[in-house]
């Protein structure tokens, strides 16, 4: 995403890449729902910055969902990369307050890592 | 009759054939004796007794009325006769007086005895003719015997009297203690035993007589089983049962009298002062205490609740029977308590089936939980979540769609699939509560350990080694990465300044796919040698690996300014957060500089991946490697390019060329995984994973992504080994 300085826009932005090129239409058919992610730098709901993952049209964007989002999530910058990145598990996030969440709880519950591609290390 | 045998009978107190310095002692018990025989012999001749008795009598009477005149009169008028006067006025015949009470008329029978005895008395005086007596000795004793005597009747208590010595022998001391005994018994029964023992005592010592005096033997007479009698009748007489009752009452009321103050003085000694109220204080205490800790539970516990509610909207079976929901519900109904970082059995812990109480609650609370939200939030946004809420669970009860969703079967939910752990049916929370306990641990440890740091191993068996350096150059060199961390590390312990040693460490850890610690290895690098090229372009592949891109631009600039051919192209003058457009464009001003050096391509190509310009960072790569065919991680930094930018294929192709320069290099096989699992086959890059994690067990990377590529593939059953690290079950299923 352009013009943000948090890590997780690179992430995003591959999973933006990865999605247009169509190795992740297999994401769109078995999840198929639209998440908004809320991402701080350091301190959850503090200059959060907003971006859209959504999984019905297959595309990312940077800003706030027009309409209704399945499900909503917010993370601070390094706890949505460990997330992601499966070094912490959903659950235990939510539990330990690292995560919120508001929606669906269906859609929540789909929301796992295999949904962003892995960057790979140069 | 009796009496006057109990009389005779103590004349023979004396044992027979007993020496007597005393004459006149003697004489008494000689004349006793054969008074004994004399009244045998007269009673038989009737007549001739009766004319002497009436003689006698007059003289009887005025002895008994005046006893001491009497004796005075009789002493004076008759000097002959002062044996006899002795005998009739001696104790015998005041000890017979003691039996008639003072002042009552003399009784007939007494009277018959008394002419009887003072008969004898007298008949036998002149049978002994005039003796020789001494007056002084027979004197003093009368009138000591004589005052002992009056001082009982009278009731005053007898006084003691200096007495000469009167040569009494043994045996008549122990007949006068014996008698003395006896006749005070007699005068003072209705006086205490103490009282008795003492006058005699007294009487005693005057005459000079030895009171603890033992006798020779038992005392013996005519008649035993009278003896006998008369002491078992002055035991009854004795009133000292009754006084040791009376003492004992008194005692006892004393005590019992003490009793109130005593229960007071022991109620203030066991509670003290104030002591009920300082007891109530602490009852308050421990209960506010109580109060406390239920309120901070039942907070817990209701947090607990509202979270089982939401996940049990999910009607799948398999996450029903998930081992996360079951450990959310187990710490909603208190059976778990998160106290300290620890998980604890609740106080409430039960053994009930767990989906009957939480439907109960459930069904009890779902109402109260929306309004709750409702009330907290008072926002439209709030109405509308809890109308969706409220329509979800309309839809159907949950229980039934429970039921229908168990029987069919359904296996589609991969979230549920990977926290039921792939067994249908499993019930045990346990796991869960391990998992969330490591989790803490973790957290705790990460948040102790601030990062930049370097974590040394332990048991690092190259400490003390003689030179660790040129050791771990060389197991470098043979791309046994881990043995050379090892040895760098004891090389810098042993010179913690040694830059050279620094570097390769962070180049060992970065190739073994563990930025963290490169990035904190070539931070010391730095600081021992600021202006080292080769560690300023290494940190910026770290940071840029890190997604940081402000840190890697500034150590891909400073490379560039401490360049001694481009430092001129260069701002002079330092800049903490450089702009990426401005740094690419300087690099490409020295890349036209010198279009033959490989270095900078190789900076350009790394800056193009921080702009996420992919197309150009491949081309500066394979730029580079036209230059430095050879360079694996040049090989490596291509294909992580490639794959970046969605071109998996080809970056397998990159990633197998190092592989192929450097076939321990851990970071390539790790990317090799991440580039299969990409593009879907996630079979095929277990086996790769598997490969890294079996080279370096510390790629935490690696482990984490093998797990998410197991889920995906549908091998729940080798989760276990992977949560383990179990390379051995691992390597043996996923042979590559």
């Amino acid at each position: 995403m352009e013009g943000s300085n948090l890590k997780s826009a690179a992430l995003l932005e591959q999973l933006r890449v990865h999605l247009a090129s169509g190795a992740g239409k297999e994401l769109v058919e078995k999840i198929g729902f639209v998440y908004q992610l809320n991402i701080s730098p350091k301190k959850l709901a503090f200059d959060e910055e907003v971006f859209v993952v959504d999984l019905k049209k297959g595309v990312v964007s940077k800003g706030p969902y027009e309409g209704k989002p399945d499900a909503t999530f917010s993370f601070t910058d390094d706890d949505f990369l460990a997330i992601s990145s499966g070094k912490l598990n959903p659950q235990m996030a939510f539990i330990m307050g690292k995560l919120k969440i508001k929606g669906s709880i269906s859609a929540a519950q789909k929301f796992t890592p295999d949904i962003f591609p892995k960057p790979s290390k140069l | 009759m009796a009496m006057r045998h109990l009389i005779t009978g103590q004349g023979n107190c004396a044992p027979d054939g007993a020496s007597s310095s005393n004459p006149f002692g003697n004489l008494a018990n000689a004349i006793f004796g054969q008074s004994s025989k004399a009244q045998s012999i007269k009673e038989l001749p009737g007549s001739a007794v009766n004319v002497p008795t009436t003689s006698e009598l007059g003289t009887a009477a005025p002895l008994s009325t005046i006893p001491g005149s009497e004796n005075e009169f009789k002493q004076d008028q008759l000097p002959l006769a002062r044996g006899a006067d002795f005998i009739r006025g001696g104790p015998s015949h005041d000890w017979v007086e003691s039996f008639r009470p003072p002042g009552l008329p003399e009784f007939a029978v007494p009277d018959a005895q008394l002419k009887e005895f003072e008969q004898i008395f007298n008949s036998t005086g002149p049978t002994f003719g005039p003796p020789v007596m001494d007056g002084p000795p027979q004197r003093v004793l009368s009138g000591v015997l004589r005052s002992f005597l009056a001082s009982g009747q009278a009731g005053v208590p007898f006084q003691p009297v200096p007495v000469p010595a009167l040569g009494l022998s043994e045996s008549d001391k122990q007949c006068i203690r014996d008698r003395s005994c006896i006749m005070a018994r007699h005068i003072l029964a209705d006086q205490p035993e103490e009282y008795i023992q003492a006058q005699v005592n007294t009487l005693l010592h005057s005459l000079d007589i030895d009171s603890n005096y033992r006798m020779k033997g038992p005392m013996h007479g005519p008649y035993p089983e009278m003896e006998e009698y008369w002491n078992q009748s002055q035991s009854a007489m004795r009133s000292g049962p009754m006084h040791n009752a009376a003492d004992k009452w008194i005692t006892e009321f004393g005590k019992q009298n003490n009793n109130p103050e005593e229960w007071a003085h022991s109620f203030e000694q066991q509670y003290g002062s104030n002591g009920w109220a300082s007891e109530f204080e602490q009852h308050q205490s421990q209960m506010a205490m109580t109060g406390g800790m239920n309120m901070a539970n039942l907070a817990a516990m209701e947090q607990s609740r509202m979270l089982a509610q939401t996940l049990a909207s999910n009607n799948d079976p398999k996450f029903q029977n998930s081992k996360f929901f079951q450990f959310v519900s187990k710490m909603s109904r208190g059976e778990l308590i998160i106290e300290d970082n620890q998980v604890k059995q609740g106080s409430a812990s039960q053994s009930s089936g767990w989906a009957d109480e939480f439907q109960t609650q459930y069904n009890a609370n779902a109402n109260s939980w929306a309004d709750q939200f409702v009330h907290e939030e008072m926002s439209q946004g709030a109405d509308k979540w809890a109308s969706e809420f409220s329509t979800e669970y309309n839809q159907g009860g949950l229980n039934e769609n429970w039921i229908d969703e168990f029987s069919k079967m359904r296996v589609d939910d991969e979230w549920a699939e990977e926290f039921s752990g792939g067994t249908f049916g499993e019930s045990s929370a346990d796991p869960w509560v391990d998992e969330f306990q490591n989790q803490l641990s973790a957290s705790k440890q990460n948040s102790g350990a601030s990062r930049g740091v370097y974590v040394f191993s332990d048991m690092n068996p190259y400490v003390g080694h003689p030179n660790p350096m040129q050791e771990g150059q060389e197991l470098f060199r043979k791309g046994l990465l881990s043995e050379a961390v090892l040895a760098l590390e004891a090389e810098v312990l042993k010179n913690p300044d040694n830059a050279e040693g620094w570097r390769l460490l962070g180049v060992t850890h970065a190739e073994n796919d563990d930025d963290q610690q490169a990035i904190a290895a070539m931070m010391r690098a730095q600081e021992a040698d600021p202006t080292n090229l080769e560690v300023l372009l290494a940190l910026g592949v770290s940071h840029t690996n890190e997604l940081e891109q402000g840190e890697a631009l500034r150590y891909l600039h400073r490379w560039l300014q401490n360049h001694p051919k481009y430092g001129g192209i260069a701002p002079p003058q330092p800049t903490d957060s450089p702009y990426g457009p401005d740094v690419i464009r300087l690099f490409n001003e020295a890349a036209q500089m010198s279009p033959e050096d490989a270095d900078v391509h190789i900076v350009l190509g790394v800056l193009y991946n921080l702009s996420r310009e992919y197309d150009k960072a491949i081309a500066a790569f394979k730029t580079a490697l036209q230059l430095k065919p050879q360079d694996y991680s040049l090989w490596n930094k291509l294909g992580a390019t490639q794959a970046n930018s969605i071109q998996s294929a080809d970056a397998i192709l990159a990633y197998q060329q190092a592989l192929d320069l450097k076939p321990n290099y851990v970071r390539a096989w790790a990317n090799m995984g991440i580039s299969y699992a990409n593009q879907g086959l996630y079979e095929d890059s277990i086996r790769y994973y598997v490969r890294a994690v079996a080279m370096n067990p510390k790629a935490d990377n690696a482990w984490q992504y093998l797990r998410i590529s197991l889920s995906n593939a549908s091998r729940a059953d080798m989760i276990a080994a992977c949560d383990s690290r179990n390379l051995d079950v691992l390597q043996k299923e996923f042979p590559l």
